[in-house]
C-alpha cells in the first residue's frame, strides 16, 4: 500500500510559477515501521523544460533529528522534472503505535535563459509516517535476563569452494600473465628472435607478380638466415650452417636450391632463369617450413 | 654452374691446364691447397706474391715447385743487410785472365725470358733494394747499362719470415701495396699430413721433391693474353660491384658500418691504406677465382676467398694497434664479411 500526495505549491513569484508545475512525494507505506528501518522517499518535481536542481540546496545525509538520519539523497531526470530519491532510516524506538512527522525543505531550482539565470524554490512538505513498537512494553517475567534475548535470524552458510577455485584460478592467470610478461621483457635472459617468421609475414605483403618482388623476396629469406646465424651466410657456408642449427637441417635441400636462386637472381642477373628454378609458391612453402623450423628449434 | 659459352674453348682448356697446375704443385707441397690455390690466381692475375710464415712451413719449397711447373726463366736472390740495389743487376770479378769482369745480376741474366723473380727473405735486404722493386713491380722496368729493359712476364715472388725481428727492414708500404697478395703459410693442421712431413724420407730431400713436379705445364708466355682475357670474361653484376664498395667503407670506417671488436676503440683503429689500386687488384683475383671455379660471373664467395690475402696487407692501422696487428686485422676482415650484407 502506498500514500500518495499531491501538492500545489503557491508559488512566491510569477517567474519561478512558471517553472515548477508540482510536487509530488511517494512513500511505499505510511505505517508499520519498526526501530531501524529504511524509508524509501521518491519526490516527483514537475518542472518546465531548462530547469535544474541546485545541489547546493539538497539537504546533506546526516542526523536530521535525534531518532531519524538521512541516509542518501539521489536525483535522477526524468521527463518533464526530476526525481529525488531519499533514504531515511528511523532510530524511532516506541512504546506504542504513532506517528511521526518528518520535517519539509526547500529545494532551489536554476534556469538559464538568455536574459540571465532565474531561480525558483520548491517546497517540499512536511510529510508523516506511523512507527510501532517492536516488542511488549512489560514482558513477561523471566528468571534468567538473558532469556530476554531472541535468538539472532539463522545466516545461510556459504559455500567457500567456488570462492576458494576462482581464487586459484585467476592466480595461476595472474602467474601466467607474468611469466608472458618476463619472455616479452627478456627479464631472464636474451629472447630468441624468430627471423623466419618475420620474414614470412613480411612476404605476405610482398606482391609476386612485381618484377622486383622474386628478389626482394629472396632477400628476405637472405636476412633470415643473417640473423638466425648472426653472420652473413653465403652459398658456400650452408654446410657449415646446417652443423651450427641442425634443425634446419630437414631444409637443407631447399636452402641449397634458394642459394642457386639467389646467385642467379643477384649476380648472374637472370632473374627469369631462377624463377623459373625455383618458383614462388616453392618460395613461400620454403619459408613457412623455415619458420616452422625455427619454432622448433 | 654456368656452362661456358663455346667462344670461351680457350678459357675452359687453360682452366684445365690451372687445374694440371695445381695437382703438379700439390706433389711437392702437401697440406697447402689454400696457399697453392692464391698463387694460382695470383698467376692468373698477373700479380706478385709476398710469402709470409714460421720457419720450415714450406715457403721455399712452394715457390720452387711453382717457378718449375710455371716454365720460363726463373732466377732467385737471397736478401742480406749489405744486398745492394746494384748486386741484382750486376756483378763485378775478376776473371780467370785476371781482368775486371763485369756481368749482369740476377735480374738481367735471363734478359727479358724472366718469368720469375723470387727474393728470398725480403726483409731482410734494406731499404733500397726495395725501391729498386717497387719499378720492377709496377712497371715491370729495369734501368740497367744505359737502357730499358721490359720483362712482360715478370712475375716477383718474395717471402720473408715473421719471427725474425733482428736485422730485418719493414717493407715501405708503396712495396707492400704492389704485392697483389701476402698468403700467410701455416703448417698443416691435418695429422696425417703433419707424420707424413715428418718421417716420409720424400719429404727430406727438397730437390728431389721439386724434380717430382712436372716443368712446364704452363705455357708461361700466353698467361698474360689469357690473364687479361679471363678479366673481360668475367662479368661482375651491379650487386657484386655495390657489394665490393660497402666492403671497403666498412674496412675503412668500421665504426660507422657498426662493427666492434672486443677492447679496441674503433673509432681509432684504422688509419687508412686499403687503396684503389688494392681495390683493383681484389676485383681481379676475385674474377680469377671466379673462372677457376668454372663461373663467367662473380659471386660473393670469390670476393671473400681472396679478400684477406689480397688486403690485409693494405690496411693501416694506428700505430698502438699495430703491434697486435696479427690478430686484429684477420679479425676486422671476418667482421667485415659478418657486417655486410652480400644481395
Amino acid at each position: 500500500m502506498r500514500v500518495l500526495a499531491i501538492l500545489f505549491l503557491i508559488l512566491q513569484t510569477a517567474a519561478a510559477a512558471a517553472q515548477v508545475r508540482s510536487v509530488e512525494l511517494r512513500t511505499p507505506r505510511s505505517f508499520g515501521y519498526v526501530l531501524g528501518d529504511l524509508l524509501q522517499v521518491r519526490i516527483d518535481i514537475a518542472l518546465d523544460p531548462g530547469s535544474t536542481v541546485q545541489r547546493a540546496s539538497l539537504p546533506k545525509p546526516g542526523p536530521v533529528t535525534y531518532w531519524l538520519d538521512l541516509r542518501d539523497v539521489a536525483v535522477e531526470r526524468m521527463a518533464g522534472g526530476i526525481r529525488l530519491r531519499l533514504t531515511y532510516q528511523s532510530f524511532y524506538a516506541a512504546l506504542d503505535a504513532r506517528r511521526l512527522e518528518v520535517p519539509g525543505f526547500t529545494v532551489a531550482l536554476a534556469s538559464e535563459s538568455p536574459g540571465g539565470t532565474t531561480t525558483a524554490q520548491a517546497e517540499i512538505p512536511p510529510w508523516s509516517f506511523g512507527v510501532s513498537p517492536l516488542r511488549e512494553v512489560q514482558p513477561e517475567k523471566r528468571d534468567d535476563p538473558a532469556d530476554y534475548l531472541q535468538p539472532d535470524g539463522r545466516a545461510r552458510r556459504l559455500d567457500p569452494q567456488p570462492a576458494a577455485m576462482a581464487a586459484l584460478v585467476l592466480a595461476g592467470l595472474g602467474l601466467l600473465a607474468l611469466g608472458l610478461l618476463a619472455y616479452d621483457r627478456a627479464w631472464f635472459g636474451r629472447r630468441r628472435g624468430r627471423p623466419f617468421a618475420l620474414a614470412a609475414r613480411r612476404l605476405r605483403r610482398l606482391a609476386e607478380t612485381d618484377p622486383d618482388g622474386y628478389r626482394e623476396a629472396l632477400r628476405l629469406i637472405h636476412r633470415g638466415l643473417d640473423e638466425t646465424d648472426g653472420r652473413r651466410l653465403l652459398a658456400d657456408d650452408l654446410p657449415a650452417f646446417l652443423d651450427r642449427h641442425p634443425a634446419f637441417r630437414p631444409e637443407g635441400e631447399s636452402l641449397g636450391r634458394f642459394f642457386e636462386a639467389s646467385r642467379r637472381a643477384f649476380f648472374g642477373r637472370e632473374v627469369q632463369a631462377a624463377r623459373e628454378g625455383w618458383p614462388w609458391p616453392e618460395l613461400q612453402a620454403a619459408l613457412r617450413r623455415l619458420a616452422a623450423a625455427e619454432r622448433a628449434a | 654452374m654456368n656452362p661456358p659459352r663455346p667462344g670461351d674453348a680457350m678459357l675452359t682448356d687453360w682452366r684445365e691446364a690451372a687445374g694440371r697446375f695445381e695437382a703438379e704443385v700439390a706433389k711437392a707441397v702437401v697440406g697447402q691447397a689454400r696457399a697453392i690455390r692464391l698463387v694460382t690466381i695470383a698467376i692468373f692475375a698477373r700479380g706478385h706474391v709476398m710469402l709470409e710464415g714460421d720457419v720450415g712451413t714450406g715457403k721455399t719449397t712452394l715457390l720452387r715447385a711453382v717457378a718449375r711447373a710455371l716454365g720460363g726463366a726463373y732466377e732467385r736472390i737471397e736478401g742480406t743487410v749489405d744486398l745492394m740495389p746494384t748486386d741484382l743487376i750486376y756483378h763485378t770479378f775478376l776473371g780467370s785472365d785476371g781482368r775486371p769482369r763485369v756481368e749482369p745480376g740476377p735480374v738481367l741474366r735471363q734478359a727479358e725470358d724472366l718469368s720469375v723473380f723470387f727474393f728470398n727473405e725480403i726483409n731482410r735486404a734494406r731499404p733500397q733494394v726495395h725501391a729498386l722493386l717497387l719499378r720492377l713491380m709496377a712497371e715491370r722496368t729495369v734501368t740497367a747499362f744505359e737502357r730499358e729493359w721490359h720483362f712482360p712476364n715478370l712475375q716477383v715472388f718474395a717471402d720473408r719470415n715473421r719471427v725474425e725481428r733482428e736485422e730485418t727492414f719493414e717493407l715501405p708500404a708503396a712495396a707492400r701495396d704492389r704485392f697483389l697478395m701476402e698468403i700467410g703459410m701455416e703448417a698443416p693442421r691435418d695429422a696425417g699430413t703433419r707424420r707424413a712431413l715428418a718421417f716420409d724420407p720424400r719429404f727430406h730431400d727438397t730437390d728431389r721433391l721439386i724434380a717430382e713436379v712436372a716443368p712446364a705445364v704452363l705455357d708461361h708466355a700466353s698467361i698474360g693474353g689469357i690473364a687479361s682475357a679471363i678479366q673481360h670474361a668475367v662479368a661482375a653484376a651491379p650487386e657484386i660491384e655495390t657489394y665490393v664498395v660497402a666492403l671497403w667503407d666498412a674496412l675503412l670506417r668500421p665504426a660507422e658500418a657498426g662493427i666492434r671488436l672486443a677492447g679496441i676503440d674503433m673509432e681509432h683503429l684504422v688509419q687508412g691504406g686499403a687503396s684503389p689500386r688494392g681495390l683493383a687488384f681484389l676485383v681481379r683475383a676475385a674474377r680469377v677465382r671466379a673462372w677457376l671455379e668454372g663461373r663467367d660471373w662473380l659471386v660473393p664467395e670469390d670476393i671473400r676467398a681472396i679478400f684477406p690475402d689480397v688486403m690485409a696487407h693494405r690496411i693501416f692501422l694506428e700505430p698502438i694497434h699495430e703491434m697486435r696487428r696479427a690478430e686484429i686485422v684477420p679479425a676486422l676482415c671476418r667482421a667485415v664479411f659478418d657486417r655486410v650484407p652480400a644481395p
